[in-house]
């Protein structure tokens, strides 16, 4: 007579698939981050009529030495257009989303450069400003 | 007499104290990073080098400078600029007519100069850069 084995089943508890689920949300949205530009270090200038812009494929700052970054890394304007058009890639006119973060302090001679190598890259170029009346 | 119930009392298991305050971690962090950003869009031409002059001679100039803008010639406040602009653009149809050619001074402040870009552009104008090039002449 054959005694038949209780076959034991491994089964993965469902009650945590919810938290699984969310975490694995917040890793994809940290990964989709990957320009983080918050170590420098700068000021937006005011306008009164600004609107939420969408989100870019890259982002270049000036920051407060007028020096010149492109996703938080350092860059000098005449490596920029180059960098930026390979970043850009293929993606199509209408969603080739450049933030452009000029401290409040810089000069023509500064930040012009950096929006021909925009232009050049055929960037769609978003200054990032604050609106006036945040401030007063 | 009165008989005391014991309480019972429910600990929280311990075991997921470290995912909770890992979850409270990432869970401040996104808040902290996503802000919504605001700004403008601005429409520019591809840079390209122009030698050729005839046709942008049609073309409205503006010549920014830290105190002042000057309008094909005429010196004026922003506010002056605005609605001169509006006029000069409103009875141009073709997009060839709308090209604004910019001309900025090295010192002009970025607040100045996002005004003024901001005026042409409600306008209805079509700003363009003209930036100088830098040539190196050796002198033999």
């Amino acid at each position: 007579m054959k005694i038949q084995r209780k076959k034991l089943t491994a089964s993965i508890p469902s009650f945590a698939m919810g938290d699984i689920g969310f975490l694995l949300l917040i890793f994809f949205v940290i990964l989709a981050r990957a320009q983080d530009d918050s170590h420098v270090q700068w000021q937006p200038a005011n306008l009164k009529e600004v609107e939420m812009v969408a989100s870019p494929l890259a982002s270049v700052t000036i920051d407060t030495g007028f020096k010149t970054y492109l996703d938080g890394k350092q860059i000098s304007n005449d490596e920029l257009a180059s960098s930026l058009a390979s970043l850009l890639g293929d993606s199509p006119a209408g969603q080739r989303y450049v933030f452009l973060k000029v401290h409040r302090e810089a000069k023509a001679a500064h930040f012009e450069p950096v929006i021909a190598a925009i232009s050049e890259a055929g960037g769609d170029l978003i200054h990032i400003l604050e609106p006036k009346d945040q401030i007063q | 007499m009165k008989l005391k119930r014991g309480k019972v009392l429910v600990d929280p298991p311990a075991s997921a104290s470290s995912d909770i305050a890992f979850i409270l971690i990432i869970f401040f962090l996104v808040c902290a990073a996503v802000q919504p950003e605001t700004g403008i869009a601005q429409i520019l031409p591809k840079t390209e080098e122009k030698t050729d002059k005839k046709d942008q001679s049609q073309n409205l100039e503006v010549s920014i400078t830290p105190s002042s803008i000057v309008l094909n010639g005429s010196p004026l406040k922003l506010e002056e600029f605005r609605q001169r602009i509006k006029a000069a653009l409103e009875s141009k149809n073709r997009e060839a007519d709308r090209i604004v050619t910019v001309k900025s001074a090295p010192e002009t402040p970025y607040p100045f100069w996002i005004e003024v870009s901001q005026s042409i552009e409600q306008a209805g104008g079509i700003l363009t850069l003209e930036l100088e090039s830098e040539r190196i002449i050796t002198v033999e």
